[in-house]
């Protein structure tokens, strides 16, 4: 088949495919899936018919060019380092250094509207929407009695009146007290069994939605850190190495939980100055 | 007669005459580069239709169209912009689509092209500036990857977001402050899908493609590199004319880049964001991964061990290491290397013609090393898919991972450098340039030494 | 000419087999149906059962289903929790021990199922009974509710399009492809395995029952959807499809066709 032959097919099969195109449009059948395969017949038909027609068809052997030298002639350089003259600039020292001076603090000066993009961090780092005496309230708002728990069910929840809110999800979760080891330092949190840790994780602030309830384990999808419910959510696998900070639970008087603070450390992935709770921001 | 026209005007035909003469070199791999251009150029026509549609909003409504789970259902503007786009506007789903497919393509081509040009020593002098653009390039391309697909507003991009907001607030000292400015706030913010925004289709654009113009244009003015072929020599350069042989092949090739693109764009669902759901900061999705082209980034957060610890009462946080440091130094490696390599194998001369891969050992060896670690990082990124899909568990895929990081990269150096050598050692005439050694044998004779490196 | 033919019929045999494959594999992504099941009228179930039980359940269950080291007790597991792993397979178990029980061919029949389930639920005894076996109805309208619960509680392990996760610890969420409505439901309740309970009020479950349905024959508007598990496959795509058809079509439209011609010199 003469190279000809074959370009004139190519260009007639991108004629037809275009034409489709265009009642597939009009008559708007087909979908995505034959948009883009004729699309792609009337582009490569075109497309291959010029590389063939390029490649067979255009008497065009290699040829050679010298290369310019990419350095210019000494004379020429000297002569343009001349028609610069920074030499009579740079010979006023004392102007030169108040100019270099007034330059930067212009640029200084300029750069302060960057500074309106966002807030000083200030205590948010540090604080969520839990509270002392905030009913535990599951995504519908709904307080939660431990009774109504069976063991083994974890459900997201968040204070009440900040549903959703997004630096306090937590997990709660409905163990056995047997179960529990708690650390000494986060002895008492539990209520009945129930546990309830930021669902932030420590790492990289992921939510920690994945559990495993045979191993009552807490696992983060993003990059697997898995948490270990029963002794405080301490890191046991993947590269999480701080606990999610844990919710001191209790009951109010209508048996409904209740947190009894906030959390005692900051939410989410670690920063620099996290241990500086007290600091004044 | 329009050549006429123009060059009473502007005086351009000398100019013209020289450039539509101008020698090109023929090889397949001299168009990797051009093939990311064209990706590029499918990526400007497609944006500009989805900036037609998309609105950068990410104040709630009900959404109220035709995809049946979420009727009803608060989302953001913006994520309804873009279900809008692809279930209720004409060639709406196809164009996004092949937006996005001509992303994760435009990338993977510049990844072949770096590789080329580092592996045949192209980025030698005369090239060192092409190569530091080469590389804004690369990190532009990665920007405009990271802050598209997030403007959708899915749950899985926004997961994303979330992991690049604490990898900059884990920053020692100024991290938290970076982070509410870069963000507006402590995550999420509703004014960061408008900032991403205006960074993909202004900010970003006007500089990716200003550098792409000065990447042409110091090529041209340097002329392309070619490999050591009959003619060829550091003088000289052979190839076909711009005009028509090249200009044709380009054409052509800019076409069927686009045709592929537009067959995967219609053929092959990508980034179903309204399977994903609307963003929710208390939720998310598995698995949880960026596009492929993020996936080293996010394997290393993956990898990297459970270390935290505290320097003068600055705590360093577990993601510094894995997400700032190791990815800084890298990339300060691979953009100095041209100003490395000389320091290190002593040869400061002008090329113009290429090597061969394994005519540099240090180079080769290095470049391997290199490669096989961000495969590594890519494929731990995926770690928990591919225990799904091979149904391994994920912790093993995890720990052996960890040790392939390590273990790879030294194994892919030791090897290339063998094989470099062993090659260099059998291929043809010794390069004139390396002076052969001759030693007096006991007997009083002479024998070659070999080859001064 | 041997290179313009070349260069064209790889580019149509490429497309060809691309569309090929892409026809073969959704037309095989037809998610197959297992029966859910209503209790069936047997005449003296608890014979069968107690039988069956003896013969398939006893060795790791115990007789009395008081548990031995092979597998727990299975006193007041409730109907749904036997229900579940009978009619999903899962049970008799087949695997390493230890190992998670993953779905297979049913073993027993309908009312075969249904006489274990009520041996089973009568070797309880006085225990407080576990979930019943659950009346599902799914309706168009809850789709938008079962999403939302969904993707807050289930996509998480299960993945958003419900094509399964790795959860670590040997576990893997298994894919929604094949569970009827009534198994859904039934693991919400009974939390089989690693999966938490979701003891959730009858229209929640109701309408993630629907939408896990729909899930099954979910459209794909934007084509075939490479496994829809998100941008790792949709990467490997990206290089392997899209670059690779790319380099084909470099490395033929790039090749130096003809020799350079040794009689041209340098460009004046």
């Amino acid at each position: 088949m003469s190279a000809e032959r074959v370009i004139g097919a190519l260009l007639a099969a991108s004629m037809a495919a275009s034409l489709a195109l265009v009642g597939v449009y009009v008559l708007d059948r087909g979908g995505a899936p034959l948009e883009g395969s004729l699309l792609a017949v009337a582009l490569g038909g075109v497309g291959a018919a010029i590389v063939v027609w390029a490649v067979t068809l255009m008497h065009a052997p290699a040829e050679v060019e010298e290369r310019h030298e990419m350095p210019s002639p000494p004379r020429v350089r000297e002569a343009a380092a001349e028609a610069l003259d920074l030499e009579a600039v740079t010979r006023r020292r004392f102007l030169v250094r108040m100019l270099a001076g007034a330059g930067g603090l212009l640029a200084a000066a300029l750069a302060l509207p960057a500074f309106s993009l966002g807030p000083q961090p200030g205590r948010e780092l540090f604080e969520t929407g839990w509270r002392a005496g905030a009913r535990v309230v599951g995504g519908d708002g709904e307080p939660i009695r431990p009774e109504d728990l069976l063991e083994g069910t974890v459900r997201t929840v968040f204070p009440e009146g900040a549903v959703g809110r997004p630096d306090s999800p937590a997990m709660l979760i409905r163990l056995r007290p047997s179960d529990l080891q708690l650390p000494e330092d986060r002895q008492g949190r539990a209520y009945e069994g129930c546990v309830a840790y930021s669902k932030l994780c420590t790492h990289a602030g992921c939510p920690v939605g994945l559990y495993r309830a045979q191993d009552r384990a807490l696992i983060c999808p993003c990059h697997q850190s898995t948490f270990d419910v029963t002794r405080g959510a301490v890191p046991v696998f993947g590269p999480a190495a701080r606990r999610l900070p844990q919710l001191g639970l209790a009951v109010d008087a209508d048996g409904y939980l209740v947190a009894d603070a906030d959390f005692d450390e900051p939410v989410g992935p670690s920063f620099w100055n996290l241990t500086h709770a007290g600091d004044p921001e | 007669m329009i050549l006429r026209w123009v060059d009473e005007r502007l005086g351009m035909a000398s100019w013209a005459r020289s450039g539509l003469r101008k020698i090109f070199p023929d090889h397949w791999s001299f168009l990797l580069g051009e093939v990311a251009l064209f990706c590029l150029v499918v990526l400007v026509l497609t944006g500009v239709f989805l900036t037609l549609f998309y609105v950068p909003d990410a104040a709630l409504v009900e959404y109220e169209g035709p995809y049946a789970p979420l009727v009803g259902q608060q989302v953001s503007r913006a994520y309804a912009s873009v279900l809008e786009l692809s279930f209720e506007v004409k060639a709406g789903l196809v164009m996004r689509q092949v937006h996005h497919w001509a992303a994760l393509v435009f990338v993977a081509a510049i990844v072949l092209h770096v590789m080329r040009v580092f592996f045949t020593g192209a980025f030698r002098r005369p090239r060192e500036i092409n190569w530091l653009v080469g590389i804004g390039l690369l990190l532009l391309a990665l920007a405009m990857g990271i802050t598209g697909y997030s403007l959708p507003d899915d749950l899985l991009s926004g997961t994303g977001l979330r992991v690049i907001y604490s990898v900059v607030i884990g920053i020692p000292l100024v991290g938290p402050y970076l982070g509410f400015l870069l963000f507006g706030g402590e995550f999420p913010t509703e004014t960061i899908i408008s900032r991403l925004y205006a960074f993909h289709i202004m900010l970003l654009p006007a500089l990716l493609i200003g550098g792409v113009l000065v990447h042409l244009a110091i090529l041209w003015r340097q002329k392309h590199t070619q490999f050591r072929v009959p003619g060829a020599t550091e003088q000289t350069v052979v190839g076909r004319p711009f005009w028509p042989s090249q200009v044709f092949k380009s054409t052509g090739l800019m076409l069927l880049t686009a045709a592929v693109l537009a067959l995967m764009g219609g053929l092959l669902q990508v980034n179903p964001v309204w399977t994903y759901g609307p963003f929710d900061a208390t939720t998310v999705s598995a698995p949880a991964q960026p596009d492929w082209y993020v996936g080293w980034l996010d394997g290393a957060l993956r990898l990297f061990p459970p270390i935290e610890f505290t320097l003068i009462g600055i705590t360093i946080p577990s993601v510094f290491i894995p997400g700032v440091v190791i990815p800084g130094i890298a990339f300060a490696i691979m953009t100095l290397w041209p100003f490395i390599e000389p320091r290190l194998g002593g040869d400061r001369e002008e090329h113009h013609v290429l090597d061969r891969p394994y005519d540099n050992a240090l180079r080769a060896s290095v470049g391997v090393a290199g490669l096989l670690a961000f495969i590594v990082l890519t494929i731990a990124g995926g770690n928990d898919v591919i225990a799904l899909i091979f149904n391994v568990p994920v912790e093993a895929m995890t720990n052996i991972l960890r040790v392939a990081f390590v273990a790879v990269p030294i194994l892919g150096f030791l090897v290339t450098w063998r094989v470099c050598r062993e090659l260099a050692r059998r291929t043809d005439a010794p390069d004139p340039r390396r002076p052969v050694v001759l030693r007096r044998t006991a007997s009083g004779g002479f024998e070659e030494g070999g080859h001064e490196r | 000419m041997r290179t313009a033919r070349s260069l064209a019929a790889s580019l149509l045999a490429l497309t060809a087999l691309l569309a090929l494959a892409v026809g073969f594999a959704t037309a095989a992504h037809q998610p197959p149906t297992t029966g859910g099941h209503a209790p069936a009228q047997v005449s003296d179930p608890t014979a069968m059962g107690a039988e069956l039980y003896a013969q398939s359940c006893a060795s790791c269950h115990g007789a009395s289903g008081a548990g031995t080291e092979y597998g727990p007790s299975l006193r007041g597991v409730g109907a749904a929790a036997v229900d579940f792993q009978l009619s999903t397979g899962r049970m008799p178990f087949a695997g390493q021990p230890g190992s998670q029980a993953k779905r297979k061919p049913v073993a027993f029949s309908e009312a075969q199922i249904d006489s274990l389930v009520a041996h089973v639920v009568a070797l309880g005894g006085d225990e407080p009974a576990g979930p019943a076996i659950p009346t599902v109805t799914t309706s168009d309208a809850l789709l938008p509710r079962g999403h939302e619960i969904f993707a807050g509680s289930c996509a998480p392990c299960h993945g958003a399009t419900g094509n399964g996760g790795a959860v670590g610890g040997g576990a893997l969420a298994p894919a929604l492809d094949q569970t009827t409505t009534v198994q859904t439901v039934e693991a919400m309740l009974v939390g089989p395995g690693q999966m938490p309970v979701f003891a959730l009020g009858e229209e929640d479950l109701n309408a993630v029952a629907t939408y896990v349905d729909w899930l099954q024959d979910a459209p794909t508007p934007g084509g075939f959807s490479i496994g829809g598990i998100g941008p790792v496959p949709e990467g490997f795509v990206a290089w392997v499809v899209g670059m690779g058809l790319l380099l084909v079509v470099v490395v033929l439209a790039g090749r130096s066709w003809q020799r350079p011609d040794p009689d041209a010199g340098p460009d004046r």
